[in-house]
Parts: C-alpha cells; structure tokens; sequence
C-alpha cells in the first residue's frame, strides 16, 4: 500500500467539529425549533385517545379525497394502533409532515428561480442528478456530524433529500406552461407577481402535484431509514427490532410503514382533482 | 392490546426459529452459493491493480460518456485509493454487481413472462408494490435470523430490493410494443418464441435498459446500508466510523460512496443509451 494518504475527512471533519463548538448556539438553536415543532405536532396527534385522533384523521381524508380514502385512512391507522404502534406512527408522520412542508416551501421557489434562466437551470441539472444518485445514507452523515443524534438531523437530511425532486419537477412544470397563456398575461397587461400568480402557478399545479407526491414518498422513506440515528417513530422501532433480533416488533412496525406509506400516498393522490390528472397524460 | 402484540412478536419469533432449525440445510446450501459467488467476484476484482481499474473507468468513460466525466470519475477513484479504502471500494462493487445480477436473472425472464399474460400484472404490481412500500433494510432482518451476520445477508437483502425495478420496466417495455409488430410477427409466420426474442425484446430494450439502471442503483443504495449486518465494504466503513464517532473515517468513506454511485449511475444509464444512438452528456 502506499504510505502517503490524502484523508478530506480530516479537514473537514475538524471544520465540521469547530462548526459544532464555535457556533453551537446556532445549531442549538435550530435543533430547538426543530424539536418544538416536532414535540408540538406530536402533542396534538396524541392529545386525545388513539381512536378520536384516528377519527379525526379519518374525517380528514374523507372531507380531502373522498369517503373510500377515509375508509382506508381509518383503517390503516387502526392497523398501526392495534399493533401497538400508534406512539411511533404519530412521530413519523410528525416527521414528515414537517419535512416535505419546509421542501416543498425551499424546493418551488428554488424551481422558479430556475426555470427563469437557461445558464442556471444547465448549471443546477448535474447538482439535481447527484443529489438523487446518492444513496440517503450518505445525508445521514453531516447531519449527525452537526446535530447529534436525534429527530433533529432526520428532519434536516429529510428535508434535504426531498429538495431535488421538488426542484426538478418544478422547472419541468413551469416548462410545461403553454407559451399563449402567458401572451395573454402580457397581453392583458397582468403584472410580473400577476402572471406568476393567477398563471403560471395555476397552469403548473398538476405537474406540482406529482412532485409533491414524490416528495412525500421520499421523504417517508428516508425519515424510516433515520430511524439508524435514533430520529425516533417507526424506523427506530425497526432498527430496535433489528439489532435486539426481535424480528416480531421488526414486522409489526414494517406493517405500520406500509400503512401509513398507502395512506399517506393514496390519500393526496386522490386529493389532487381529476381534470388535473387528465391533463397531466396529454 | 399488548397481549394481542407479545403474542404477535413470539409467534413471529417461533415462527422464524422453526424455520431456520427446521430447514437448515436448505439456508445453508443458500449461504455457500451465494457465498462462492462473492467470493469469486471478488477475487476477480482484487486481481488487476488500482491503476488498471481507473485506466479501465478512464479510457471507458472518455469515448463512452464524455471527457469530464472520465477525468472527474478517474480522479474520484484515484482519491478512494489514495483514503485507503480501495479494498472496501472494490468489495463493495462487488456485491452491487453480483447482487444486480442475481437479480436480473430472475427479474427480467419473470418481466417477460409477465408482460406477455395480462392477467399477472395487476398480481405482480400489488406484489411489487408491496416490497417498494416496506423500507429496505427490514429485509435484513429474516435474513440475520437464517443466514446469519456477514455479506450473505446482505446480498439477498439487495437481491430482493433489486429484483421490482427491473422486473416492472421489462414487463411494461413488453406491454408497450406496438400491437402492429407483434401482428407482423405473426403474420411472416413466426413462432412464438422467436416473436418474443426478435421483435418484443428489441422494443422493450431501453426500458429493460432503465430498469437496469435503476436495480443498480437501489442495489448500491441497499449495500450501503447493509453494512449494519456486517456486510463488508464502505457501508460498514460509514456505519462504523459514525458509531465510534471517527468523523473523518465517516467521511471519507463517505465521499467514497458518492464517487462510486456516480460512476455506476453513469455507465449504466450509457447503457440503456446504446440503441438510442447515443446521447454524450
């Protein structure tokens, strides 16, 4: 073997450290927001008995997509209580609800911006593709390296991980919009905020939709996998299952996540309105 | 409610025990194929030097990719060797390709045989859908129980996370052939058969391309997490670095990891490129 090494890791994973200890008030202070927000959502899920909150859930999906969805959304988070999981599932959808709400709130302003100029979108492209060629471990890591151990880095890689596909398929949408719409815009004499409100969002919205869609499901499946960082809900459960070989509690929350998975995907999916669906095959 | 769960969890428990006293020799058969595959493979890898493979990436990626891929590619693995992770580097494509290929063993003659019978796809997505939906790394868990710790598990835990994209791409490449042609196939007199290799599997071939890269990708994304059970390779690099908190091994293993996705997600996404007159990107 070669003696001479070249190690990145260690330069930066002192920068990473000295980060972490000059600037610990700033990470701390994130990863309070983070955990209030968390604790807060997870308050409410579990202020009431796991039947009513169900209930609720259930009414919920029902009033959003219909009463077969709130059927399912019943029974599926019923599954997760029966299995004695109902704790766990309220923390990861805790999880995810936050994450795709802070991606979604970064990742279509970011697409916008994008999609305005042709030398940034040939820039961001090769960014977008690495992002998503990396397994989601690999976002795990700094993460860990900044905030401990914990919901907070799950949150933080979470939200990360589901940038990129919110990215991509918002330039893909404002790509999409056909160029008369906006002539008319123009032509009616709409303003810049005008056009982006009243016509681009509106005509994008169907291909928005189908990202919103991905990021959810992404960012169910990488707050399960952070379960390994302790991040807590059903993954920690199936880590737990995992290393103590207690392959029964690995199944029962295996089940938990397939079923908040199908509702959670079902659900928004029917949510979005036909015509859109429609539209989006032409 | 938690009588009904600890009756759950031990009948789950005996159930598996059972199994694996029970069929111990059918787990163990299991375990030294798929262990004589690793090995091999791995030993084919460890043969040529580090420069030889890095000529290979680099001379490979130039005329087949692009220019700055070869360059960024080559220099990435140059710096894995230079981390002193080469051997991890290796052992690890190793198991995505060996795991891959397993996989597409079973996944591309089952998409075929399941594209042609309308009746099996609806089965076969609820199936398929089923194992996406259940997070990757519970398929380690049965496989701890009956194989036991190391890269056996491992790699039938990515053999089964592989096998859906590309048994659902080929299946859906099959289903999208223009009616017509299959028409033509029969009407010049074909049988079967040579329906199914000379005019279904050339049309389906950029989809069975894609599916390809995409079981490699969930392949690679599952040894990398597979290193929990002791599968060798970077994977057990990052995890262990994180849990003795050596920051900097964690690092470098993981910059080795992004390397060697990148690599692997190019070279097979210029293969599904083949018959569509090559795109340089």
């Amino acid at each position: 073997m070669d003696s001479i090494q070249i190690s990145p890791g260690s330069v930066v994973g002192p920068a990473l450290s000295w980060l972490n200890l000059n600037h610990h008030d700033v990470f701390a202070g994130i990863a309070t927001v983070f955990n209030g927000a968390v604790s807060g959502i997870v308050t409410v899920l579990t202020y009431a008995p796991s039947p009513y909150v169900i209930g609720v859930l259930a009414l919920g999906a029902l009033a959003l997509s219909g009463w077969r969805m709130g059927v399912l959304t019943a029974l599926g988070l019923a599954l997760c209580s029966v299995l004695g999981m109902w704790q766990a599932t309220t923390q990861t959808i805790a999880l995810v609800i936050l994450a795709v709400l802070i991606s979604i709130s970064i990742g279509i302003p970011i697409g916008i911006l994008v999609s305005r100029s042709k030398k940034l979108q040939a820039a961001v492209r090769p960014v977008l593709d690495i992002m998503q060629t990396l397994p989601p471990w690999v976002y795990l890591v700094p993460a860990v390296i900044l905030f401990g151990l914990g919901s907070v880095p799950a949150l933080i890689s979470t939200i990360v991980y589901g940038i990129a596909p919110m990215v991509r398929l918002t330039i893909l949408a404002m790509s999409q919009i056909p160029q008369e719409r906006m002539e008319l815009g123009r032509a009616v004499g709409v303003t810049k905020f005008g056009l982006l409100k009243k016509i681009e969002l509106p005509s994008a919205m169907p291909t928005l939709l189908v990202g919103v869609n991905q990021c959810i499901l992404l960012s169910l499946a990488m707050v399960v996998l952070a379960g390994l960082v302790g991040a807590g809900g059903l993954g920690a459960e199936v880590t737990r299952g995992l290393t103590r070989l207690d392959f029964g509690l690995g199944v029962r929350a295996s089940l938990a996540i397939v079923a908040v998975a199908i509702i959670m995907d079902r659900v928004f999916r029917n949510a979005i309105p036909q015509v859109y669906l429609s539209k989006s095959l032409n | 409610m938690s009588d009904f769960t600890d009756s759950f969890d031990s009948n789950i428990n005996d159930a598996l025990m059972w199994v694996s006293d029970n069929a111990n020799t059918v787990f163990d058969a299991i375990r030294a194929t798929l262990d004589a595959v690793f090995k091999s493979v791995n030993w084919l890898f460890a043969i040529p030097p580090y420069w030889a493979v890095i000529g290979i990436v680099l001379v490979a990626g130039w005329f087949l990719i692009g220019r700055t891929f070869a360059i960024v590619a080559a220099v990435g693995l140059w710096l894995c060797f230079m981390m002193g992770l080469w051997s991890e580097t290796m052992s690890t494509l190793t198991l995505v390709l060996s795991s891959t290929l397993i996989a597409l063993i079973i996944a591309i003659p089952a998409g075929i045989f399941v594209g042609l019978t309308s009746g099996l796809l609806k089965a076969s997505d609820v199936i398929l859908d089923f194992i996406q939906t259940m997070p990757a790394y519970i398929y380690l868990l049965p496989g701890i129980a009956l194989l036991g710790y190391g890269p056996t598990t491992a790699m039938c835990a990515t053999t089964l996370v592989a096998i859906p994209p590309a048994l659902r791409l080929t299946a859906h490449g099959i289903k999208m052939t223009p009616n017509q042609f299959r028409e033509l196939g029969q009407a010049v007199g074909m049988k079967p058969s040579r329906v199914v290799f000379s005019i279904l599997i050339p049309f389906a071939f950029p989809s069975i391309m894609a599916g390809i890269n995409q079981s490699l990708m969930l392949a690679f994304g599952m040894v990398v997490i597979a290193g929990i059970v002791g599968s060798g390779g970077l994977g057990q690099s990052v995890y262990d670095a994180v849990r003795t908190l050596q920051i900097d091994q964690a690092i470098n293993a993981g910059i080795a990891i992004v390397v060697l996705s990148i690599v692997l997600d190019r070279f097979s996404q210029r293969l599904g490129n083949v018959r569509l007159g090559g795109r340089h990107g």
